[in-house]
């Protein structure tokens, strides 16, 4: 009856003699089964793409949503449970929202990260006074991107509530592909629409259907505009770029 | 704002039965379902306290009364505190507030030194001590269910070398300063310290202090001033004397007074006519 | 529902005399703060007299308390409200810090002043607070606050026992009311002036106010915070010291270069 790990996998917060966490490791595994998702910083703005999994024609691709807002300066993508990233979505719009009432500015991209991943840790037995919100640890993973007066950033929140900053980060079902690709190409002065095209081609190079406007997303932060989604003409003028 | 100087006088507010503020009662509403009332004034009451600076630390001075209105009720109260080897307490106001914050205070530098047992730290300094009293006085005012007292803190800094002086009271009001007084003594004996401190220290208190002998003379002579003119104190008073040898409290001792000019007051003795 | 209400509270003779007797948890405790901003820098100015009623309670008592490298706060009222105030301002400043690697701007100190104010809608802090210093553009900035937390950014502002002496001179010299340009002179600009002509202003408000209202007096403490690279000279320069004057400069809080913090302190009658 019992498999390999079986007794340590029982509680959340249950340490194996080997000093892990199974059910926080596991979580990481659903993130591997999610659709992939990029990020890349450049010196004008930071870039996210994901791919949205389309699996029937009937389908409104509209309505698959893996990338949001959280302020007007800051974004992010999810890759893995994506019901689960609404609450710390509406977590880090929250925490952004009472900063700015608190202290009449925006909140740093770091310090927003920061409030997700103290979110992803509250699973579990709930101590006293202390309610944890949810009884396993979320199953899906961000990349979170902003300016603020450090710059453009871009940051991984994963389940185990570790976060790390990256210049281009790809998570997801073909992330192992996808960062290799990025570490090649990748360089610090890239343009937007470099960023925008390597975002699309690593996408392009791990996904099974052809790219189209109905199965990317693609959205950016920049100084000017703060947190955009790239529209339909615009994806399509990138993917256009991309076949040259 | 004058809640400060009713230790000697129950407000003045009161109906013709109570003209002369004798009695300490709060008045209580008619009706018996009133809810569970937090302190509205002090009862049992001791009578201002005086604190100075001197060239070895700092002396305090407190009569041996505890006043119920204007009945001299308790008349071997002592109302001076030692806490631990080098502060010490002198207290007006409420005497059972008086009682419950000293048993808190004894019990949490009792703590203190069982702890230190184990482990090696610096004992609690005047500062230190001042510090919790200041928090427990705005936070119990905070609550609107205050400590009724005013607190003068004498301490000897052990670490730095220096005398420390300083006062808290009901409100969470702090303030220190070389030479302090509580209630009615702020308005007769504080002018009257302040004076000889000056004498000798200058404006700037940059002279020398007064020596320990001239401190408690002029502490003796306050708290005479002090018996003549407050009908709520006692001629039998302590004085504290902190030091860095520590805190040493005197046997209660009296003025000598003169009455006799007295006889020729009107409304004193009989009068002629 | 109205019509049918009970009579009020002080209709009834027994709890009207209640009222009487209920503890008050506030005092005043006397004194003024002023702060008046400049292009490149700031002045926070407070006298150190504490007093209650006629009593003075002690002739050295802070009212003005820097925060961090670029901002000062001072607080007027109750002293208590005032000192603990400021004391929970600090532990926050502290917390944010921890939290955000930076220390805080003065428009955020401001806006955070305000929800703490106003967190304390309904026992108010009986404080009035001033926050001065220079903000992210190395311009001088004033704050303004009310004891329930409405504030404003201005050039000037006096609060305390002598506002009512002071702010008409500075609305007079700071914002040049009832003053007209010479013909063909340029327009007055509030906030320009420079830092010797602000110095002698404020300290002319306290002598001033000292020899009209009886709870301003004792000393003079006051805070110039200048921006990072302004020369010093005309703050440090002897020939600029008035008799009695002592400048010192206060070190950096954060990681320094920056703005720079000086207490100039100054006796003032004591009678």
């Amino acid at each position: 009856m019992f498999l390999t790990r079986s007794e340590y996998d029982r509680g959340v917060n249950t340490f194996s003699p080997e000093g892990r966490l199974f059910q926080v490791e596991y979580a990481m595994e659903a993130i591997k089964l999610g659709s992939t998702t990029v990020g890349i910083t450049t010196p004008y703005g930071t870039v996210l793409a994901v791919e949205k999994r389309v699996p029937s024609p009937l389908i409104e691709s509209s309505s698959i949503e893996k990338i949001m807002e959280i302020d007007a300066h800051i974004g992010c993508a999810m890759s893995g449970l994506t019901a689960d990233a609404r609450t710390m979505v509406e977590h880090a719009r929250v925490t952004s929202q009472m900063h700015n009432f608190t202290y009449d500015e925006k909140i740093g991209v770091e310090s927003c990260t920061q409030a997700v991943c103290d979110l992803a840790l509250r699973f579990g037995e709930s101590v006293e006074d202390d309610d944890a919100l949810m009884s396993r640890p979320f199953g899906v993973a961000l990349l979170i991107a902003g300016i603020d007066e450090k710059g453009p950033q871009l940051y991984h929140a994963d389940p185990s509530g570790t976060f790390t900053r990256y210049d281009a980060k790809a998570i997801g079902s073909g992330s192992d592909a996808a960062q290799q690709s990025l570490q090649d190409s990748f360089h610090k002065q890239m343009s937007l629409i470099e960023a925008h095209t390597l975002a699309l081609k690593v996408l392009k190079q791990v996904m099974e259907e052809k790219v189209d406007e109905n199965n990317v997303q693609l959205a950016q932060v920049t100084p000017e505009k703060g947190f955009t989604i790239l529209g339909e003409d615009e994806l399509k003028r990138v993917i256009e770029g991309l076949a040259a | 704002m004058n809640q400060l100087h009713s230790f000697q006088a129950v407000p003045s507010t009161r109906n013709a039965f109570d003209a002369y503020s004798t009695l300490p009662e709060p008045p209580r509403p008619q009706s018996t379902h009133a809810p569970r009332a937090h302190t509205q004034q002090p009862i049992v009451t001791g009578t201002s306290v005086l604190g100075i600076k001197y060239e070895g630390g700092v002396m305090l001075a407190a009569d041996n009364l505890a006043s119920y209105g204007s009945l001299a009720r308790f008349k071997d109260i002592q109302r001076l505190h030692p806490l631990g080897d080098n502060t010490c307490l002198a207290v007006a106001g409420d005497m059972s507030d008086f009682q419950y914050m000293t048993k808190l205070l004894d019990a949490t530098l009792r703590a203190d030194r069982s702890v230190s047992l184990t482990d090696t730290h610096p004992p609690f300094s005047p500062q230190n001590i001042y510090t919790y009293l200041s928090n427990l006085y705005y936070a119990r005012r905070s609550k609107v269910n205050p400590l009724w007292n005013a607190i003068l803190v004498g301490g000897w800094d052990k670490e730095k070398k220096e005398s420390f002086l300083a006062y808290v009271d009901l409100l969470g009001t702090t303030y220190s300063a070389p030479t302090l007084a509580t209630g009615i003594g702020a308005h007769i004996a504080q002018p009257l310290l302040r004076e000889a401190y000056e004498a000798k220290a200058g404006v700037d208190g940059k002279g020398p202090l007064l020596t320990g002998q001239e401190a408690e003379e002029l502490l003796d002579t306050c708290m005479k001033v002090l018996f003549y003119r407050d009908a709520r104190s006692l001629n039998k008073y302590q004085i504290a004397t902190i030091s860095n040898d520590g805190v040493k409290i005197s046997d209660s001792k009296s003025s000598e007074t003169e009455w006799g000019f007295a006889e020729g007051l009107r409304g004193y003795g009989p009068q002629t006519q | 529902m109205a019509l049918f209400a009970p009579p009020p509270m002080y209709a009834d003779p027994t709890m009207a005399a209640d009222k009487q007797h209920a503890f008050n948890p506030y005092s005043e405790n006397g004194g003024s703060i002023l702060a008046i901003a400049g292009a490149d820098f700031t002045v926070i100015a407070g006298d150190t007299r504490q007093s209650e009623g006629y009593s003075i309670q002690t002739r050295y008592a802070r009212k003005v308390w820097q925060l961090t490298d670029r901002c000062v706060i001072a607080t007027n009222g109750f002293a208590a409200d005032g000192n603990n105030f400021v004391k929970r301002i600090k532990q926050r400043l502290e917390w944010y810090e921890h939290a955000h690697q930076k220390q805080m701007s003065i428009k955020a100190i401001a806006r955070l002043t305000q929800t703490m104010l106003y967190g304390n809608r309904f026992f108010p802090y009986f404080a009035y607070v001033i926050l001065g210093g220079i903000d992210e553009d190395g311009t001088g900035a004033v704050y303004s606050f009310d004891p329930i937390g409405s504030y404003e950014r201005e050039a000037c502002r006096a609060a305390g026992a002598a506002q009512s002496l002071i702010q008409p001179f500075l609305d007079n010299q700071i914002y040049f009311r009832n003053q007209t340009p010479a013909p063909g002179a340029e327009p007055f600009v509030p906030g320009r002036l420079p830092l010797s002509t602000v110095l002698g202003l404020v300290i002319d408000s306290f002598t001033s106010a000292t020899e009209r209202e009886i709870a301003v007096g004792d000393g003079l403490e006051l805070y110039v915070v200048m921006k990072k690279g302004r020369t010093t000279d005309d703050l440090v320069g002897s020939d600029n010291l008035i008799k009695n004057m002592q400048v010192q400069e206060l070190g950096a809080l954060g990681e320094g270069g920056s703005e720079r913090t000086f207490l100039v302190s100054l006796p003032l009658k004591r009678d």
